[in-house]
C-alpha cells in the first residue's frame, strides 16, 4: 500500500521519514502514480482482480477456442448452443483486447469512520443507545474496527474526522497520549483538525502530530505566510484495490470561536467552499479518483459543502456530534457522521465506478454500527492492555497531592464561601478580568484541610466548564446582582466586587451598595467580566449575561483552578466579607 | 462574523454566543430542559430529526427538537 500526502507548494515537507502503517515509508508530495500510469497521462482504468486471473485464458486460450467455435467450419453446422457459447467468448476476446470499450468493474471500497471522540476510551452506559449494556470503550472499538477491516483488507480505510482527545479525564490528564496510541495501533489513515486539537496549545498539537504514525489534516488553516500548519497536511492520498482514493481535511470557520483564541491567532481561517474546489483539482491531477472530505465542521456547513462545491463523492462529517444513521445523498456527494464519543462506528462500504468516476453503489441502511462493550462483546486484548495501563497511571496521577490547603475549602450556595472566593480569584487572575462570577452550585464538594488531589478538584468541578469573558455594564452587573439576590439559594459566588444584599426588601431591589475595587459601581461604566460558559449561556436563569459583548472563549475552568493549586500551594483562602447580607 | 448566533429550541428562539452548543441552547431556553436531557430523560434532535449530542455545535439558524427518551431495541 503507498501512501501519499501532501501539496509541493505550500506544504512545509515532514521533515522525518517515518513507517506507514502498511510497512511502506511516507515519502512525501507525490502523485498518486497508477503502477502503469505514465506521468502526465491519466491512470489506467482498473480491471477487477478476478478479470485479471483469468487474462492468460482470455488472452491466449479463449480466444483461439472462440474464434473456433464461433466461425466454425462445415463440419460443425448443426451445433448452434456451442456457438453461442463461441460468441460468448469472442466477445471476451474483443474485451480483453479493448477494456476501454466495456469500462473497468466498480471496486469495492469501505470507509471505517469516527469522529468527536473526546478522549472516550472507557465504555459508559447510554441508555439511547441500549437499555443495559455499557457503550463505547476503545477495546470494543478496536475489535470491531478489525472485523470490518477483515472483511475487505484490501480496500478499507479508516478516518476520523476529528476531537479525539480532549474531554474524557483519562485523555485529558495525559493530553490525549492514550487516544494517540490507540489510533496508531489500529492503523488509522488520516485525522482532520477539529477545535478541541488547539484546546492544549500548539506545542501540544505538535507532540501529537509527531508521535502520530497517520498524517493530521486541515486544508483550510494556514499561518500569516500562507503556509499550512508544521505537521499538518492538506490531504493525503491513498491506494486501494488500484483506486486512488483523495482525503482532504477542513477545519470548522468557527475555530476562534471554539477553543483558546490565543492558541489560533496566528492562522488564517478560510472558507472551505472557497480552498476545496483547487484542492480537489490539485488531488486529482496527482491521480485522485475517489474524493473524500473529512470535515470538522458540523452537518449543517457539510449540507452546504456538498451543494457549492461540485465533484465531492464522500463527506466523513464530524463536530456537530450527529447521529446519522444512514448516509444522505446531498446533491452527488455522500455524507456520513458517527455521533460522538465513540458510541458508534460508520461503515460506508461503496462500489466505486472509476470509469465513470462515481460511486455507483453504497451502504444505504445502518452504516452507523453502534459499539457495546458488554463481557460478552469482542474485545481488542492490545488495546485493552493499554488502556488498563493508562487506568493505572490515571489513578496514580489522581490520587497524587498537586498542592496543599491550609484551611478547609467549603462550598456554599446561599452566601459567600472561601472556595468561591478561591475559584473566582483564580478566574480573574487567569484572564484579567475586573470581576469574576461563578455559580455557587457548580462548585460540588468541598476540600478538606491537607492535601489537594487531582481526583478532589475533578469531584469539586466535575463539570467541563470554560471560562467565557465579556464586558458588561455596571448596569447590567447590577441586574445580575439582583438576580442573584432574588434567586437567594444560587447567590453568585464574586470577585472583584463587593456587594451588600437586603433580603427583606422586594426582589429586584435587593442590593443596596456595590463597590468594584475600592469604587462604587457605576451604571454607565463598562467592566471586564469573566464567568463560566453555563452562566453565559443564561444558566440559572441569569439572563444579564447573555447581554455582554466582546466576548472571548477561554481555557477550562478547572483547569486553570488545578494550575493554580499546583503553583501557589499552600493555599490559605478565607471569606473577606465579598458578600453581606444586612439584617434588620 | 458576529459574536452571537440565533437558534431555535422547540420553535423557540434563542440568542447564544457563537461557539457555544446544543447545552447551552438547553440552559439558555429552561434550565430544566437542560437537566433533563443530562440525565437522559430527553434527547435532543436536529431539525431533521437526527440526534444531537449535547456538545455538538450549533450554527446561526439551527432549529432543534427535544423529545422524551424512549426505550431502544437491543442490539
Amino acid at each position: 500500500m503507498r501512501q501519499l500526502f501532501g501539496n509541493p507548494a505550500a506544504t512545509p515537507l515532514r521533515t522525518r521519514k517515518g513507517e506507514t502503517d502498511r510497512g511502506g515509508t511516507w515519502v512525501g508530495p507525490s502523485r498518486c502514480f497508477h503502477p502503469r500510469q505514465k506521468p502526465g497521462k491519466a491512470p489506467p482504468r482498473e480491471v477487477s482482480p478476478s478479470f485479471h486471473s483469468l487474462s492468460p485464458f482470455f488472452g491466449v486460450f479463449a480466444p483461439l477456442l472462440g474464434c473456433c467455435i464461433a466461425f466454425p467450419g462445415p463440419a460443425r453446422e448443426k451445433t448452434r448452443p456451442v456457438r453461442a457459447v463461441g460468441l460468448v467468448l469472442f466477445s471476451f476476446l474483443l474485451l480483453s483486447l479493448f477494456p476501454g470499450v466495456c469500462g473497468a468493474e466498480p471496486v469495492d471500497l469501505t470507509i471505517l469512520h469516527v469522529n468527536d471522540l473526546h478522549g472516550h476510551i472507557l465504555p459508559f452506559t447510554e441508555k439511547s443507545v441500549h437499555e443495559q449494556e455499557p457503550v463505547s470503550g476503545a477495546a470494543a472499538l478496536a475489535a470491531m474496527i478489525q472485523r470490518e477491516r477483515e472483511r475487505n483488507p484490501e480496500g478499507t480505510l479508516l478516518l476520523s474526522a476529528g476531537d479525539m482527545f480532549q474531554g474524557a479525564p483519562i485523555s485529558t490528564v495525559f493530553h490525549g497520549k492514550p487516544v494517540l496510541e490507540i489510533m496508531n495501533h489500529l492503523r488509522f489513515d488520516a485525522m482532520t483538525l477539529g477545535n478541541h486539537e488547539f484546546d492544549w496549545g500548539r506545542d501540544v498539537l505538535g507532540e501529537l502530530t509527531t508521535a502520530a504514525r497517520f498524517p493530521f489534516l486541515s486544508a483550510n488553516l494556514k499561518d500569516r505566510e500562507g503556509r499550512y500548519l508544521p505537521g499538518v497536511m492538506p490531504y493525503a492520498l491513498f491506494t486501494r484495490k488500484g483506486i486512488c482514493t483523495g482525503v482532504v481535511g477542513v477545519t470548522t470557520r468557527e475555530l476562534a470561536f471554539r477553543t483558546k483564541p490565543s492558541n489560533v491567532e496566528d492562522l488564517t481561517i478560510e472558507d472551505p467552499a472557497a480552498v476545496l474546489p483547487s484542492v480537489l483539482q490539485e488531488m486529482k491531477n496527482r491521480g485522485a479518483q475517489l474524493l473524500v472530505v473529512l470535515s470538522h465542521c458540523g452537518l449543517q456547513a457539510d449540507m452546504d459543502l456538498a451543494v457549492e462545491v461540485p465533484g465531492i463523492h464522500v463527506i466523513v462529517g464530524g463536530d456537530s456530534h450527529t447521529v446519522l444513521p444512514d448516509p444522505m445523498k446531498v446533491g452527488e456527494a455522500l455524507i456520513v457522521q458517527a455521533g460522538y464519543y465513540g458510541m458508534y462506528l460508520g461503515v460506508l462500504d461503496l462500489s466505486f465506478d472509476p470509469s465513470t468516476s462515481r460511486v455507483a453503489r453504497y451502504t444505504q441502511k445502518g452504516e452507523l454500527k453502534p459499539v457495546l462493550s458488554g463481557p460478552d462483546r469482542p474485545a481488542d486484548p492490545q488495546v485493552a492492555s493499554m488502556i488498563r495501563e493508562y487506568e493505572t497511571r490515571f489513578d496514580a496521577r489522581f490520587n497524587q497531592a498537586i498542592g496543599q490547603t491550609a484551611v478547609d475549602l467549603v462550598r456554599q450556595r446561599h452566601a459567600e464561601s472561601n472556595f468561591g472566593d478561591l475559584v473566582t480569584d483564580v478566574m480573574r487572575e487567569a484572564t484579567g478580568a475586573q470581576i469574576a462570577f461563578q455559580n455557587g452550585g457548580g462548585i460540588r464538594t468541598d476540600v478538606y484541610k491537607g492535601p489537594i488531589t487531582l481526583g478532589q478538584l475533578y469531584s469539586a468541578l466535575p463539570f467541563d466548564n470554560y471560562l467565557v469573558l465579556m464586558d458588561l455594564t455596571g448596569k447590567q452587573v447590577l441586574e445580575l446582582l439582583e438576580q442573584s439576590a432574588a434567586l437567594a439559594v444560587q447567590i453568585l459566588q464574586v470577585s472583584g466586587l463587593t456587594v451588600v444584599y437586603d433580603l427583606s426588601r422586594p426582589p429586584g431591589n435587593r442590593v443596596v451598595e456595590v463597590m468594584v475595587g475600592t469604587r462604587p459601581l457605576e451604571e454607565q461604566a463598562v467592566y471586564r467580566v469573566v464567568t463560566n460558559d453555563f452562566l453565559a449561556a443564561g444558566g440559572d436563569r441569569f439572563t444579564a449575561f447573555k447581554e455582554g459583548k466582546n466576548v472571548t472563549a477561554r481555557e477550562s475552568l478547572r483547569d486553570v483552578v488545578i494550575d493554580y493549586v499546583a503553583k501557589r500551594s499552600p493555599i490559605a483562602p478565607v471569606t473577606e466579607g465579598r458578600i453581606t447580607f444586612k439584617t434588620p | 462574523m458576529k459574536e452571537t448566533i440565533r437558534v431555535f429550541v422547540d420553535d423557540t428562539p434563542v440568542s447564544l454566543f457563537r461557539g457555544m452548543t446544543v447545552k447551552h441552547a438547553l440552559m439558555s431556553r429552561d434550565p430544566s430542559l437542560y437537566r433533563a436531557a443530562m440525565n437522559g430523560e430527553i434527547l435532543v434532535t436536529d431539525e431533521l430529526g437526527h440526534r444531537m449530542g449535547l456538545e455538538g455545535s450549533l450554527l446561526e439558524g439551527a432549529r432543534l427538537h427535544t423529545r422524551r427518551a424512549g426505550p431502544v431495541s437491543s442490539d
